[in-house]
């Protein structure tokens, strides 16, 4: 199974990232993956409250964070028997329509690949250790407690 | 024959500490080094350095412990080196 993770201080572009990264593959394995699914989640340009956001901050627990990630990804590709797995994060301030994070994940079948693709979404949110910050365009800003809803 | 005997510096024995996000700011700080003899404090846990330390907001309801960089649970005795983060709610994705 091929993993790769990346943790971004500045912005990267999500349809690059994965163009690189579905050569790569195929150049290892002399073959595209039948099944490919993926994700990619970028900021909006409203905070929680309604008012029209600035940026989004991005705090993260370095080391424990790529380490869980990497647990996380693990396991979920391992129980959905899926051949590769990309996870591209943004940390610091995120302006609204950047990307934050992208996962995709390379198999043989479509279901495994979308259901991975979503379970591991969902654990790298409420299992992987980033915390964000909304900043507002009147200056003010607060810490977010969970996730936006499925 | 020469033997070497590792000398242990005082943040060897110390816990580390540390805070993120809004439970950093409503603390005020991000990190600390508490002392923690090899036999002084021997059961101390998450939990009582929660307590001692003052934090603010409810241990269990909101905020998750890391000992060592991986999830743990409040009450898991802690060895003097190890680190502790006290994870207000995660939010990532």
């Amino acid at each position: 199974m091929q993993l790769r993770i990346d943790l971004y201080s500045t912005g990267f572009e999500p349809l690059v990232v994965l163009a690189r990264w579905q050569e790569e593959q195929k150049q290892r394995a002399n073959t595209e993956s039948p099944a490919e699914a993926l994700f990619v989640g970028r900021v909006r340009g409203v905070a929680a409250d309604g008012s029209e956001l600035e940026a989004l901050e991005l705090e993260h627990y370095p080391g424990m964070t790529e380490a869980q990630l990497e647990q996380l990804a693990l396991d979920c590709c391992s129980r959905h028997g899926v051949s590769s797995c990309l996870i591209q994060h943004r940390i610091g301030r995120v302006l609204p329509g950047e990307a934050i994070v992208l996962v995709a994940i390379g198999a043989d079948r479509r279901g495994p690949a979308q259901r991975c693709c979503q379970e591991l979404l969902e654990a790298l949110k409420h299992d992987a250790p980033f915390w964000k910050r909304e900043w507002r365009a009147d200056g003010g800003s607060d810490w977010l407690s969970g996730n936006t809803p499925l | 024959m020469v033997s070497v005997v590792p000398m242990a510096g005082p943040c060897a024995a110390a816990i580390r500490i540390l805070l993120f996000a809004g439970l950093r700011e409503q603390a005020g700080w991000a990190e600390q080094q508490w002392p923690a003899g090899p036999n002084g404090d021997a059961g101390l846990t998450p939990r009582q350095l929660w307590l001692n330390l003052q934090l603010p907001g409810d241990l269990d309801q909101q905020v998750r412990v890391a000992i060592n960089r991986q999830f743990a649970h409040a009450d898991t005795p802690l060895q003097p080196g190890d680190e502790l983060a006290f994870l207000p709610p995660i939010s990532g994705g």
